[in-house]
């Protein structure tokens, strides 16, 4: 192992040299935010007090705050269920090819969803629903490839044969559903439903072509509106709002993060 | 695969019910599809006269992506955001990056990770508006490093906008690289390196003809996800450039979203949406490839 150690000094400093240039950002992005007399420039703050945060979570910030957990929530509580609702007969029931037909689906998704934003966008149109009910919608859509294929893959994990004793013992399907499969495949929805979610609290293409006034945009488009204003910057609004936009898709990593990281093994040993 | 249980022959009705909505929204995604590629060959615009009376234009479009200025500048422009981005900075990086980890524990290791995960996790536009609060004029790249040495204070993405969002995508995008190396290099033995050593190979050899051609499979499952990814890549570039100065930043899908939405030539859009599909899906075909030769 001797080579090893001789070539750490040197590694040593190059990776911190990375985590420096990694981290200054989010320093900036820290010491602005709690700074009520911030001037946007990366220094020690002059104060410290929550007035930044104050402003990013009251009038139409905090409407756009709202819209997004609206968005996030509906999105992936209905992604979760139409995707449930499949993914459990096609696990149990011989149906023929389908195993292509839902990887097949998975490859669909991979192509751009760039390419279908103008049919979407007219269907919305036509449906009325050019807001965040058709934002929803549309996502479940994009999503429902992925999500079908995690699902029906862990619902394959968990045996018949208690489901079907229970059917032995009278049960309903509606009670062997609710009762014995929901428990057993809690951990396979929490992934799929924070997946979804996660992706819809991100969505950025969607809500700008959907959503037509400030009260009405989520947060990605909220952001973006407010610093794409050329105006004065508004530093410290800024940061506040990009924290308070951040926490939630970094906070559902680190909840997840055992089952994520056996994700990538997983993909890994697919190879 | 699971015999016909009486359990199962008994709710076999119900279950079908159940996958109605799914099979209702996957119709959806595919006509939605075929819906795009139809477009393509007319020349529908979002409003005016050709919005209600568009016609039939056969291959008009495409035929345009390659005679019109636009499209193949655009191209050029994701082509070199692609490259630089995601095969040179966050690949190779990453597996620096998780080849020197490999070595290190405890804080320092976690440090970094949750460094860099951190830029994965955060939402796009608020990585925007990070690089773009970092590289503006009075931003603290200036503020602090070029200004104290004395030279004026440098606009970045008026002078050097592809560079910014290159390095803002690498900034952002390195993590998944990193994890899927990571595990990569954990899989292989310590015993083949070792023996390699043993056998005088030096530390790169032992990278170039042991390591890599190990994790072969894994770097074809990576390119073809970040490729896929980057060369389709929005919400950043978008909002950190607009596509510009000019068209400096105009990549593929800011180039369709202006052409769809602003210029309103939806049919033109439509075209250059399946022009990037026949481009992703042809690389896809050839890492695939790459994943499936033995060597």
């Amino acid at each position: 192992m001797e080579s090893y150690s001789r070539a750490t000094p040197l590694t040593a400093i190059a990776l911190a040299f990375v985590a420096v240039i990694w981290v200054s950002p989010f320093a900036w992005l820290l010491t602005t935010a709690v700074d009520p007399k911030t001037r946007g420039i990366l220094e020690i703050p002059h104060a410290i007090g929550i007035d930044n945060f104050v402003r990013a979570l009251s009038g139409t910030a905090g409407i756009q705050f709202v819209n997004s957990v609206w968005l996030s929530v509906g999105t992936a509580t209905l992604t979760v269920l139409v995707a449930a609702a499949a993914a459990y007969p096609l696990s149990r029931l011989n149906l023929p090819g389908k195993n292509l037909l839902l990887w097949s689906l998975v490859l669909l998704r991979l192509l751009p969803a760039a390419g279908i934003i103008v049919p979407l966008y007219f269907t919305a149109l036509g449906l009325h629903v050019l807001n965040t009910v058709g934002v929803m919608l549309a996502l479940t859509v994009l999503n429902l490839p992925f999500a079908l294929l995690l699902l029906k893959n862990f619902f394959d994990t968990v045996p018949i044969e208690l489901e079907e004793a229970a059917y032995v013992e009278g049960a309903s399907l509606w009670q062997i559903v609710t009762q014995i499969v929901a428990p057993l495949s809690r951990s396979g929805i929490a992934v799929v439903w924070f997946f979804a979610f996660t992706n819809a609290w991100n969505e950025f293409l969607l809500p700008l072509i959907f959503a037509r006034t400030a009260n009405t945009f989520p947060m990605s488009v909220g952001l973006f509106a407010a610093f794409g204003d050329h105006g004065a910057v508004d530093y410290g609004f800024l940061a506040a709002y990009s924290l308070v936009y951040a926490a939630p898709a970094v906070a559902v990593y680190f909840l997840l993060r055992r089952n994520l990281n056996t994700g990538f093994a997983g993909v890994g040993v697919k190879g | 695969m699971a015999q016909m249980s009486p359990w199962l022959r008994s709710a076999r009705l119900p279950m079908l019910g159940a996958m109605l909505p799914a099979i209702a929204l996957i119709a959806a995604l595919v006509y939605f599809t075929a819906w795009a590629v139809t477009y393509s060959f007319t020349n529908l615009e979002l409003t005016g006269f050709n919005s209600i009376n568009w016609k039939w234009i056969g291959f008009d479009n495409y035929i345009r992506l390659f005679t019109r200025n636009g499209f193949l500048g655009s191209l050029w422009v994701t082509v070199v955001f692609t490259f630089f981005s995601a095969l040179v900075g966050q690949s190779v990086f990453g597996f620096a990056l998780a080849a020197s980890m490999r070595r290190i524990q405890g804080w320092g290791r976690t440090t970094v990770e949750v460094t860099i995960m951190l830029g994965w996790l955060l939402p796009d536009i608020v990585a925007a508006f990070l690089w773009q609060a970092t590289t503006s004029t009075n931003g603290f790249l200036n503020t602090l490093i070029v200004e104290p040495l004395g030279f004026p204070a440098y606009n970045f993405l008026a002078s050097n906008a592809l560079a910014v969002v290159i390095i803002a995508n690498i900034w952002k995008g390195t993590a998944w690289s990193y994890l899927l190396f990571s595990a990569a290099l954990d899989s292989i033995s310590r015993e083949i390196l070792e023996a390699a050593r043993v056998d005088g190979a030096t530390g790169l050899q032992r990278i170039w003809l042991v390591t890599l051609p190990i994790i072969r499979p894994h770097i074809a499952t990576n390119m073809l996800f970040i490729t896929i990814w980057t060369f389709t890549y929005f919400p950043l570039i978008y909002a950190l450039t607009g596509g510009g100065p000019g068209s400096a930043t105009e990549v593929l899908s800011i180039f369709m979203y202006h052409q769809s939405f602003g210029v309103g030539k939806l049919g033109y859009g439509a075209a250059i949406s399946v022009a990037m599909v026949i481009i992703v899906g042809a690389l896809s075909i050839f890492y695939l490839r790459q994943l499936k030769e033995p060597k």
